[in-house]
């Protein structure tokens, strides 16, 4: 079983290390697309740099950052990866700590399912509506919903994880407080 | 303030309060508020997406992280700072000087304070101790101090989030970055300066001047990343936001290609470091387009201009008590959440008032550098004490000439706005 759940979790991140290398791949295109653009041989030389068949890269980067986004939070961000304010929780015995931590998470989990149902609700609508680009990427079918899809597999996946965490907590009790952070590249 | 308002409050604190990531306390506490509202619950998540999937300068946020990572693992910052060392390591207190213009040279390249410390700032800390003239909690403050830097002169990933939440224009932004940064600089030299006197830190040996043109030469490639990333940005060639993808595509060359430092297999490593940082930031910046679309709805920020503006406060007291206001949060909070969260309550006001949003912007942003290494809740001393192990209370000890100076610096921003907007203005900002 741990074996098992290893392995998808390094799956899980070469995915996000595919979507992370294609969104910085798509934005490097689009930037020398636009600069082939100048020059009118290159498209008349190799028809498929024609500027014209890449109106995509623009929404595709944005598809791929909330595709980052929620799946990297459901399933490679760890507990310590996340902005907390943990200098409450640091401070107070290790009973209250487990409390802490067992609220939190059940809240959270109970939060995600509770909102899983009215959310995929609203995305009802999204099954018909078009993207502005993306079809000329990956064909007709592509609905908004798809790219919103990643939503709800988040809502279920970090609910699972809490209801794992709370169950884990509840048993061996919290790890030591949590180290400071290692601190996030966007401060 | 509605009853709905304060339970999603209430939610909000108690949940961050007992340790939930911030992301989920905001996620939950908004939906307690739309059920209390009587409203679906599934707005919060239709929100979210819609407004993630519509913010373009967003993007800026993951590829400056990478660009950031790229360098740290490339060899590009020792080459920074044995051309730093050269120039300005022959001064009294020169390990200092050579700490702050590394992180000057440094903060034109990358937009995080944090992949400052980490990654340049490790490496000089340790050339601090070595040397013996310096104690290991001054090298580790003054590197700290120095690291606010990275994100006041452009690129900036901060800048980017005030940019979203503001809707001020980034180019403006990065430009109004310069002369603050530049300041910062400046006065953390001076500090350096004067203590490096009085405590007699002894000389280091100056290197020859004749090995100056061979260490420019290796440093070179990289001292042109400011100036290419500026070039780009301001002579029209990219946007802000790809701006940040020629950044890491710069580093990426610059590492791999040129000083042949990276490897496949550390690449893959940093692709997955920086995916897990953008999703856990980029989930926070989520939450805080929910908490501004509640924050909105309940017409806090237009009531509360409304009560200022009617108390007839002048903008400079405003200004002030802003600041003030929010050096005391940068204590406890991290920067992140202080731009997404608290910061737009204070918008409207500065409108009404007629105060610049990028003057607004840059002083905020700084405020918020400084909170950085404000104690107890300072994220870059628990960067530092967490890649060198210096103990945290070394570093707090000395950390505080460095953060006085700091905040007068603030403070002349605050009473000279000009400080900030003369380059905007001189780019053709009409503000």
């Amino acid at each position: 079983m741990g074996q098992v759940l290893t392995r998808l979790s390094r799956l899980a991140e070469a995915v996000a290390a595919v979507i992370m290398a294609a969104m910085f791949l798509t934005f490097v295109l689009q930037i020398a697309i636009r600069y082939s653009a100048r020059l009118e041989w290159i498209a008349a030389r190799f028809p498929f740099l024609e500027p014209t068949h890449f109106g995509w890269t623009l929404e595709f980067c944005l598809a791929l950052w909330v595709w980052l986004i929620f799946w990297g939070n459901a399933f490679v961000v760890r507990e310590q990866d996340h902005v907390t304010f943990d200098i409450i929780y640091n401070h107070v015995r290790p009973g209250i700590r487990k409390c802490f931590a067992i609220v939190a998470s059940v809240a959270i989990a109970v939060g995600l399912l509770w909102s899983f149902d009215p959310t995929w609700d609203r995305f009802h609508v999204l099954r018909i509506k078009k993207t502005a680009t993306l079809s000329a990427l990956f064909g007709d079918w592509i609905r908004m919903r798809d790219i919103y899809l990643i939503y709800a597999v988040f809502l279920i996946a970090v609910a699972l994880r809490y209801i794992w965490r709370a169950i884990h907590v509840f048993r061996n009790g919290t790890d030591t407080p949590m180290p400071n952070s290692d601190g996030r590249p966007d401060e | 303030m509605t009853v709905e308002f304060l339970l999603c409050l209430g939610t909000l604190f108690v949940l961050a309060g007992i340790g939930a990531p911030v992301a989920y306390a905001i996620l939950i506490a908004s939906l307690i508020y739309l059920a209390a509202a009587g409203q679906s619950v599934g707005i919060a998540g239709k929100t979210l997406m819609d407004g993630l999937y519509n913010s373009f300068i967003l993007l800026a946020v993951p590829l400056f992280i990478v660009a950031a990572n790229i360098m740290n693992a490339g060899t590009i910052s020792d080459r920074l700072l044995g051309f730093c060392v050269a120039v300005v390591g022959r001064f009294r207190g020169g390990l200092g000087h050579v700490n702050v213009v590394a992180s000057l040279i440094f903060s034109g390249m990358s937009g995080s304070a944090v992949a400052d410390a980490a990654g340049i700032g490790k490496i000089i800390i340790g050339m601090m101790t070595r040397s013996g003239h310096y104690t290991r909690g001054y090298a580790a403050a003054i590197t700290a101090a120095s690291a606010t830097i990275g994100p006041i002169i452009p690129p900036s990933i901060p800048m980017v989030l005030y940019a979203l939440v503001s809707n001020s224009s980034i180019g403006y932004l990065f430009l109004g970055g310069i002369v603050p940064g530049l300041l910062m600089g400046v006065v953390l030299m001076g500090v350096n300066t004067l203590i490096s006197h009085r405590r007699g830190f002894a000389l280091e040996a100056p290197v020859p001047l004749r090995e100056l043109p061979g260490r420019t030469a290796t440093a070179l490639p990289a001292l042109l990343m400011p100036a290419i990333l500026l070039y780009g940005i301001y002579g029209g060639v990219t946007t802000p936001t790809e701006a940040a993808a020629v950044a890491a595509a710069y580093a990426l060359i610059l590492a791999a290609l040129f000083y042949r430092a990276l490897s496949l297999r550390k690449l893959y490593e940093i692709l997955v470091e920086s995916a897990r940082s953008s999703a856990a930031v980029g989930l926070v910046i989520g939450g805080a387009l929910i908490l501004n679309y509640i924050v909105a709805s309940e017409n806090i920020p237009a009531a509360m201009a409304e009560q200022l503006v009617g108390l007839d406060i002048h903008p400079l007291a405003f200004l002030l008590s802003v600041n003030l206001i929010l050096l005391l949060l940068g204590c406890v909070l991290d920067a992140t959440t202080l731009i997404l969260v608290i910061i737009p309550l204070f918008l409207p006001t500065c409108r009404e008032l007629g105060i610049d949003l990028v003057h607004f912007g840059v002083v905020a942003v700084v405020n918020c550098m400084i909170g950085l290494i404000t104690p107890p809740y300072g994220i870059l001393l628990f960067v530092i004490n967490g890649v060198t192990r210096i103990p945290l209370a070394e570093i707090i000890r000395e950390i505080w000439p460095f953060l006085m100076v700091l905040i007068v610096a603030l403070l002349a921003l605050i009473l000279f706005p000009d400080l900030v907007l003369f380059l905007p203005r001189l780019f053709g900002y009409a503000g």
